[in-house]
């Protein structure tokens, strides 16, 4: 439809996909939840509130199919929740197929494709076949879009005074009205006055207000109605400009609560047209940050998407961190103090003693806000796994393979920083659970397993780390036949590997193929690309533990936050350089004498064998600085190991990581750069350089 | 008879009061509830037209209850009673579906008119 508001309101357009992803989200769960007991009212309710609030919203946003769909689907669960429709297979696959749709069209509006181009009305017409012509006669413009009180313009001037003058209304309040318009509702001027006796005349003004939000469309309150009440007491007196239906009775309704003393309506002009349709970018420029120059009403790409760009964060940890904040700002001025009495020649002697005291509240401080910090970037990661139910249902149909999927562990907070690199390795390994690992129920039933196949996926903390286990209960890696691949793929030593090496190598690019695979019970699948992603992008581990015919358990273990990584800071070439200890092994020293050169390049001695052996200077392309004797640092990059020589190991410490531009690191050799406390530059050190060809 | 009403409230003298003031008027008091989670659960038992739902409550507090409420029966019919002071939270409350407020001290008329027009509104 033409004329949408979201195209102008960029902040309403983000708080809506922000929250319609989590309403379709949250509606796709209890749908599955559903499905696993049908009985439960409980659920129905659940999903039919979410249905509900999807409407609704959407409605307010002008994306009238999406809106539609929920309403078809809403309607279907009145009449289960009535009693005249039971939630049988066949209702709750429909239901299912509405917020699969309404996923999708969630996604597009997100992409900023207009939500015509998905036309829902086959979905909508199957859900509207179940109810038959029962229902469904419901009008979605007078349905309860619930506006948000957009709270432009001043407060007062038109509340006093017999015929009040009408507001100039805002760009993106005539837009509202425009669209309103073309909905064939009408704006009124409705003013509401609260019994003089009444104490809380915020909340009986709001009350009313939330009133009209289910019925009707509130373009502007005043006083406004949200963000900080203004005095109390000029709320006796409200006026509200909203749309609605052209027969008032609804308002009026809506407006007859306890202790409203008098409510007045007035049926108004819409706004001259000629104010209706000009360009509104304008408004919303500031909080809505870069927006495209030319955004006008005709079809076409609605900007960038936006997805996640903001955040839901718990008020207690703002509070937290607020604290913090407060006693920072406490402490410079005592520091200030401090250095005011440098200047004045203060003695040595009591300024060394509070700067002790400072320097210390500092740190405590900044190690509070440090904590405070993390835990307001973090998130359960119940985000992540609470797609699994539906992905694991649409393979298992779709394999005709049965599958239990037990999750425990789903509060389990990560950082916000992981959540989308952590999504498809997920994904990937239960998908590879389901196609490859898990056996046929009647190869299950002959192998005297039960017939469902069983999923389990956990998380937990463990001090600094997370960890994700997932497990199956098929028939697990065929070690052997992995050594076999091996021996074709010319790999060295594949004759003599051991049972860990040989599942490691399902984590190499390019060891699985087609056939492989499906003998293989398909581990192979892009499993380098899972390896890839922990290892590197998230400087995690990956173990894979199996035991043929019984299954297999995929462990991932990743720092807490990407952030803040405990490195080792090491020298050379008069430079600093950070190795976080997770890609650490230990630390040595290696001479000059037992450097060999090797084929592939100069190898050194760990623990009674040959490794390979790099320096920074070889790496940047030049050369090893020579020198008698060298302090080595023993990496570790997945199984794989690798000696780097430096001139000196500093010491252990926290580094917080800032991205690094491409043009400093062309050889890709480092994953950021830190700065220390006197200012100087530290490369964080990426050790997937480490060849792999060694074991 | 009348409607059915629960009334939570974790003061027995209030609900006394609250109870003869509905009773009075030929309301049915269905049953007391003194904390939240009685008062969630003798909502889903009893199923009352109306629930009177005290904001400051002993383990789980009034708006905790009425959302709780509110998933069993997102139609239900709430009113809080709430003390002066508690604007924001009855702010809360009606954002989250509360059909209207009595604040304390409760007079008899008050109540019973926002009873009235609560069980009038749909």
């Amino acid at each position: 439809m033409p004329g949408s508001a979201w195209t102008e309101d960029e902040r309403l357009r983000r708080a809506f996909l922000e929250e319609g992803d989590e309403l379709v989200q949250k509606l796709g769960e209890s749908l599955s939840a559903l499905e696993a007991d049908p009985g439960s009212h409980d659920l129905v309710h659940e999903v039919f509130r979410l249905t509900h609030s999807l409407k609704s919203e959407s409605a307010l946003m002008g994306h009238a199919s999406l809106s539609g769909l929920a309403h078809a689907m809403e309607d279907v669960l009145e009449s289960v929740r009535g009693g005249e429709l039971a939630l049988a297979a066949d209702v709750l696959e429909k239901l299912v197929a509405g917020a699969d749709r309404l996923a999708l069209m969630m996604g597009e509006i997100s992409r900023g494709e207009r939500d015509a181009d998905s036309d829902p009305s086959d979905v909508v017409q199957d859900l509207r076949a179940l109810i038959g012509s029962r229902r469904g006669t419901g009008d979605e413009a007078t349905d309860g879009p619930p506006a948000r009180g957009n709270g432009a313009g001043p407060h007062g001037g038109a509340a006093e005074g017999v015929a009040p003058a009408e507001p100039v209304f805002g760009a993106q309040e005539v837009s509202r009205l425009a669209e309103a318009r073309e909905r064939g509702e009408s704006l009124f001027r409705v003013t509401v006055t609260v019994a003089t006796d009444e104490p809380m005349k915020f909340a009986r003004a709001f009350l009313v207000f939330n009133n009209f939000e289910q019925s009707a469309n509130v373009i502007r309150a005043i006083p406004a109605m949200d963000g900080e009440p203004a005095d109390d007491a000029s709320y006796a007196r409200t006026v509200f400009y909203l749309t609605s239906a052209p027969d008032d009775e609804t308002l009026r309704a809506a407006a007859r609560v306890d202790q409203i003393a008098m409510v007045e309506t007035a049926r108004l002009e819409f706004p001259s047209a000629g104010s209706i349709g000009r360009p509104l970018q304008e408004h919303y420029r500031a909080d809505a940050g870069p927006i495209a120059s030319d955004r006008g009403r005709g079809p076409g790409p609605a900007g960038p998407p936006v997805e996640k760009t903001t955040i839901r964060v718990d008020a207690r940890r703002l509070d937290d961190l607020w604290r913090f904040v407060a006693e920072l700002v406490l402490h410079k001025s005592h520091v200030s103090r401090l250095s005011d009495g440098v200047a004045r020649g203060m003695d040595a002697d009591s300024i060394r003693e509070e700067l002790m005291v400072s320097s210390d509240s500092l740190e405590k401080i900044s190690s509070g806000m440090q904590q405070a910090m993390r835990d307001t970037r973090s998130i359960p990661i119940s985000i992540i796994f609470s797609k699994f139910p539906r992905l694991v249902r649409d393979l298992s149909r779709k394999l005709g393979k049965p599958v239990d999927l037990v999750m425990s562990g789903q509060e389990t907070e990560i950082d916000r920083s992981i959540v989308e690199a952590l999504s498809d390795p997920l994904t990937h390994i239960i998908r590879n659970a389901l196609d490859h690992g898990l056996e046929f129920p009647e190869e299950r039933v002959r192998l005297g397993k039960p017939e469902r196949g069983r999923i389990a996926v956990s998380a937990r903390r463990q001090g600094g780390t997370i960890v994700i286990e997932l497990a199956d209960d098929g028939r697990g890696l065929d070690t052997e036949r992995i050594r076999q691949k091996a021996i074709d793929l010319g790999i060295p030593d594949a004759a003599s590997l051991g049972e860990a090496d040989l599942r490691e190598l399902v984590f190499r690019p390019g060891f699985s193929t087609k056939e492989v695979v499906t003998d293989l019970s398909g581990r192979g699948v892009g499993m380098d690309v899972v390896a890839t992603r922990i290892r590197n992008d998230l400087r995690g581990t990956v173990e894979l533990a199996s035991e043929t015919g019984k299954g297999t358990r995929v462990v991932l273990r990743l720092p807490f936050t990407l952030t803040i990584v405990n490195s080792l800071l090491v020298e050379d070439g008069g430079h600093l350089y950070a190795i976080p200890l997770g890609d650490l092994d230990s630390t040595s020293k290696v001479s000059a004498g037992d450097i060999v050169l090797q084929e592939q390049g100069e190898a050194g001695p760990w623990m009674e064998e040959l490794i390979p052996l790099y320096s920074i200077g070889g790496l940047l392309g030049g050369e090893r600085t020579p020198r008698e004797e060298y302090f080595a640092v023993v990496l570790r990059h997945g199984a794989s190991r690798g000696l780097l020589v430096v001139e000196e190991l500093i010491e252990e410490r926290e580094m917080v990581i800032r991205p690094i531009d491409d043009l400093l690191n062309t050889r890709r050799l480092f994953s950021g750069v830190s700065v220390l406390d006197d200012g100087r530059l530290v490369f964080i050190l990426d050790t997937s350089f480490i060849r792999r060809d060694n074991f | 008879m009348g409607a059915t009403i629960l009334i939570a409230d974790d003061l027995s003298f209030m609900r006394m009061i609250q109870k003869e003031i509905l009773m009075e008027r030929g309301y049915t008091v269905v049953g007391e509830a003194s904390d939240g989670i009685e008062a969630v659960n003798k909502f889903q038992t009893l199923n009352p037209d109306l629930i009177l739902l005290d904001i400051t409550m002993p383990n789980m507090n009034g708006l905790e209850a009425m959302r709780r409420i509110f998933s069993i029966n997102p139609k239900a019919r709430v009113i809080m009673c709430s003390a002066l002071g508690q604007q924001n939270l009855i702010v809360e409350a009606i954002r989250a579906g509360v059909k209207d407020f009595i604040v304390k001290p409760f007079k008899p008329e008050r109540i019973l008119s926002a009873i009235e027009k609560a069980l009038k509104a749909s």
